[in-house]
């Protein structure tokens, strides 16, 4: 035990050493951090209103045409200025002085279509913006005379709050962080075995009093041991963002035992090809390749790890126990196997 | 060239004897396997969020094809009872839709509105398209766009006023098609019946437009679709068929091109990985080739799949070839520069992992993320996949923009291997540092003694795009912080930042204690000589990205006599300040010096700004 306990602490002084800890960090700060950044940014245009845009933007919108028409009630309802003018060349003396954002001729509703001209400055990063913005009102006027032209649109009266961020919170942003450093993990097992491997130091160590498999396990603790601290970090500042996990200790057990199966597995596939160039490129395939089978499956780690920090009512302890007995598979088919496979020659 | 080729073929013959014998079919499996996966999960389209929300449904009651909402269909008195032990976040019946409580719920009503508005708009769409599309869709706006108030012309590229303009429209608008604009309008029907078509307007200018949007709409449910958009003529707008201008199926396509360059690159770090510990490296440099040849060499098989890999795709998705290699040779050349790198600076095998890890991370987020916004802002063109992103719309763009989006990209080509000629031995790849003590190896290597002024100013020059990139990844992770610490945080580290990149060469001069900074004066020219390749840098920089972002009347500004010299003493001075301090204090306070360097800076930052005097 003291040996075993002694090459972990060996195997994280030696993280701690390099810094690459800190690499690792920054780079799934990094990650997280252009992931809310493109959220940001992608609410702006699909979702306004989660972000709470059409109160922070003010958009002044000139009106020529009909002055009644319920249109402007439902741009002022949006927190929009709405001014209306008598000829065009007034409004256009407006649009140049920049007293308004954009220019909308309404005609008067004949029964028929209704064929309006909206006028944008040429920024395209203004007007698209601006039209976003206008959206949710000509949504309104249209469905207004969809009712008047007796068509009727169901489900416009829900109660509800925009859930766009919230489903990228649950479903993107804690998911990266929770097994990212599992990912992490699994390269560094493949690093430290390889290396052993490939500078002939495990031959060495091997002669010592120590099994191979304590060796092997050892190396896979330490990297457990710093992707579940690090998951336990990022719980703790995603608290600090006001995002609350629920379920947050199967949300960890979870985490840990994808990251046991995922180190498991990288160990193999190290003493395998006892080479770190074969290793990461064939662990890099099969990342991809359990990601995309995982896609296929509803109670795919995602999902899983989705609906636990969620809060669902049916998913629980049964759903983290499938992963736990295909963990204890894999650890058995491993420790096996492992000897075998370092004694054959290369 | 001969010799570039035979270090190629060398690097090809190591490659295959390591996919020989039973690793081989192994890898073909997983390769196989994995291409067959990814290819039905892109089919499949995203499942994010599966299962997220639950959703109680009455008998009759909608048909949800949405995974994020697990649905079940219960009675009403069951559902609502399961609505208030939180087994249910939503329950419809029939037209009713009544959520849960808790905030859960509120999101998933959220959710539930927008999709279900959807299923109407596609159920309206479906029962009114072939004799009432105008009851259906009764408003469509027509978008124009005029020159901002800045600008004085008249409507750019139209040739008229706004006034004529409008006066056009509205005699055009009030009699459309003969009828009497006062007239009542007709009775809507009653609700449920079957639509009357309208003998007046059975056909409008706009309704092709109409057709097509809900057809986008219809097959466009399963994103990420690909499908090469081309931009219409007329921009028509329906608001309840408007989508949001994210290109989000050509962004998944132009990063697909980047993804076999990231594999690839393992290989190519580990090449040079292998020949130092094999010690083989001191073999490959007593033969008569030279570093660059190595470099170049190793290099070209992977650049040669990259690019085979870029004429396949373009072939397949059937886009135009000679544009696509012009987009992503500097992109191919971008990331092997960036790989080159790694195993130049590595110490163990974890090293090379976290960096290359690093590398693609920051390579893909800088790539992936303007190109979200291609036309949205004309800043998303510092990423050349906003080119592609153009180019798979069917949108045309220019010259400019072109050397915006890759300019960068060749300069870091460019500085990146001649960092890679100056590093390569056997002393410098062997030696286990610190990564400062590495990063200033390589750059005391790069500096050329007998061209020291030129030297000290190349660098600071050429480490632009590297400081450029550093700031743009500083400011997505300052995002995190709230705004004004945000702000002030990426000031000051901005700062830190380019007084690193001016003096690090002197910095490692005094360290090495070299001849070229014996005394005081050595170091202040020195110092000059640094701010005006930074400074030259920074406003060719400029000139690229104003020429393409804005107007040219403004970069004509910026490159007046006036606003030159004030930056280029700035620059001198704080300069000055950092190598001045490192050379009374010692190496081991640079930081400080830094420190004090960046204080400074700072202060001229905020008066400049306004915010200070």
């Amino acid at each position: 035990m003291n040996a075993f306990a002694a090459i972990v602490k060996k195997e994280l002084r030696s993280v701690a050493r390099e810094r690459t800890i800190v690499i690792a960090i920054t780079i799934q700060l990094f990650i997280a951090s252009f992931s809310s950044a493109i959220l940001v940014g992608m609410l702006s245009f699909y979702d306004p209103d989660s972000i709470g845009l059409n109160a922070r933007v003010n958009v002044k919108v000139g009106i020529i045409g009909d002055a009644n028409a319920p249109l402007i009630r439902f741009l002022r309802k949006r927190n929009a200025r709405v001014t209306t003018f008598s000829s065009p060349s007034d409004a256009e003396r407006a649009f140049r002085a920049g007293a308004i954002d954009a220019l909308l001729f309404v005609p008067k509703d004949s029964g028929t279509v209704i064929d309006m001209k909206l006028f944008l400055p040429e920024s395209e990063t203004r007007s698209t913006l601006v039209l976003m913005i206008l959206k949710e009102p000509m949504k309104q006027h249209e469905n207004y005379l969809r009712e008047k032209r007796g068509v009727h649109v169901r489900y416009t009266d829900i109660e509800g709050i925009p859930s766009t961020a919230y489903e990228f919170r649950y479903s993107v942003i804690i998911p990266i962080l929770m097994f990212f450093p599992a990912f992490i993990a699994g390269s560094m097992v493949i690093d430290s075995i390889s290396e052993e491997l490939e500078n002939h130091t495990l031959d060495t160590l091997w002669s010592a009093p120590l099994s191979l498999n304590v060796i092997l396990a050892a190396k896979i603790v330490a990297a457990l041991v710093l992707a579940v601290a690090q998951c336990a970090l990022w719980s703790m500042l995603l608290r600090l963002n006001r995002i609350p996990i629920q379920n947050l200790g199967l949300v960890l057990l979870l985490a840990a035992v994808l990251t046991a199966i995922i180190t498991v597995g990288s160990a193999l596939v190290s003493v395998y090809f006892r080479d770190r160039e074969r290793s990461q490129f064939v662990y890099s395939l099969f990342t991809l390749l359990s990601a995309g089978m995982g896609y296929f499956l509803d109670a795919s780690p995602i999902a899983v790890m989705t609906r636990l920090a969620a809060g669902d009512y049916y998913t629980g302890v049964a759903d983290v126990a499938i992963y736990g007995a295909l963990l204890v598979v894999l650890l058995a088919a491993f420790f096996s196997m492992a000897e075998k496979l370092i004694a054959v020659p290369s | 060239m001969s010799r570039i080729l035979t270090i190629a073929k060398r690097e090809l013959t190591r490659l295959r004897s390591r996919f020989k014998r039973s690793s081989r079919p192994v890898v073909m499996l997983i390769l196989a396997g994995a291409s067959v996966i990814s290819y039905l999960a892109f089919q499949r389209g995203s499942v994010l969020s599966s299962g997220l929300y639950r959703v109680g449904v009455s008998p009759g009651g909608p048909d949800i094809q949405d995974s994020r909402f697990d649905t079940v269909t219960v009675a009403r008195s069951a559902g609502h009872s399961m609505l208030g032990e939180g087994a249910l976040d939503v329950y419809i019946d029939g037209d009713q839709v009544t959520p849960g409580n808790d905030a859960r719920s509120l999101y998933a009503a959220g959710a539930l509105k927008l999709y279900l508005e959807k299923q109407e708009l596609a159920r309206i769409a479906d029962r009114y398209a072939v004799d009432s599309l105008d009851r259906a869709f009764p408003l469509r706006i027509e978008v124009n766009y005029l020159p901002g108030p800045t600008e004085q012309e008249p409507l750019a590229g139209q040739g008229t006023s706004l006034s004529e303009l409008v006066g056009t429209w509205t005699s055009a608008s009030a009699e459309p098609t003969g009828a009497d604009p006062g007239a009542e309008q007709p009775p809507p029907d009653a609700p449920g019946s079957r639509p009357q078509p309208q003998p007046r307007q059975a056909q409008s200018e706009t309704d092709p437009a109409v057709r097509e949007q809900i057809k986008a709409m219809e097959s466009g449910s399963r994103l990420p679709k690909i499908e090469i958009e081309f931009a219409s003529d007329k921009e028509i707008i329906i608001p309840s068929l408007m989508s949001p201008p994210i290109p989000f199926a050509q962004v998944v396509i132009a990063f697909l091109y980047v993804l076999p360059i990231s594999f690839v690159s393992v290989f190519f770090t580990s090449s040079f990985m292998d020949e130092k510990i094999d010690r083989r490296i001191t073999v490959l440099m007593s033969a008569p080739v030279t570093p660059f040849e190595i470099i170049v060499g190793k290099m070209l098989p992977y650049v040669s799949f990259s690019l085979a890999s870029v004429v396949i795709m373009t072939l397949v998705l059937r886009g135009n070839l000679l544009l696509a290699m012009a987009i992503f040779t500097p992109v191919i050349l971008f990331i092997f520069a960036v790989y080159l790198m790694v195993p130049l600076v590595y110490r163990t095998f974890r090293d090379t992992t976290f960096m290359s890890m690093l590398a693609t991370t920051m390579i893909t987020s800088y790539l992936v993320f303007p190109a979200m916004f291609s036309g949205v802002s004309d800043l998303s063109y510092m990423s050349p996949l906003t080119l592609a992103v153009r180019m798979y719309r069917g949108e045309p763009f220019g010259l400019k923009e072109y050397l915006f989006s890759t300019a960068s990209m060749y300069v870091i080509f460019v500085f990146s291997t001649y960092i890679g000629t100056r590093v390569l031995n056997e002393e410098y790849l062997t030696r286990f540092q610190p990564l400062h003590g590495k990063a200033a190896e390589a750059i005391y290597l790069a500096i050329v003694r007998s061209h020291l002024y030129v030297s000290i100013a190349l660098l600071s020059l050429f480490l632009i795009p590297v400081v450029y990139m550093i700031q743009l990844a500083t400011l997505a992770i300052s995002l995190n912080l709230p705004i004004r610490y945000a702000m002030g945080g990426l000031l000051v580290v901005a700062t830190v930042i380019e007084e690193v990149a001016k003096s690090a060469g002197i910095a490692v001069l005094l360290e090495k204690k070299d001849r070229g900074v014996r005394t005081a004066k050595d170091v202040v020219r020195l110092s000059f000589l640094s701010a005006v390749g930074f400074l030259v840098g920074e406003k060719l920089l400029l000139l690229v990205s104003l020429s393409a972002v804005s107007e040219s009347a403004l970069s004509a500004a910026l490159f007046s006599s006036g606003m030159l010299w004030i930056p280029l003493v700035a620059h001198f001075g704080f300069t000055s300040v950092v190598c001045l301090l490192t050379r009374r204090f010692g190496i081991r306070y640079y930081p400080y010096a830094v420190l004090a360097g960046t204080i400074v800076h700072a202060l001229y930052n905020l008066y400049v700004l306004g915010v200070v005097l």
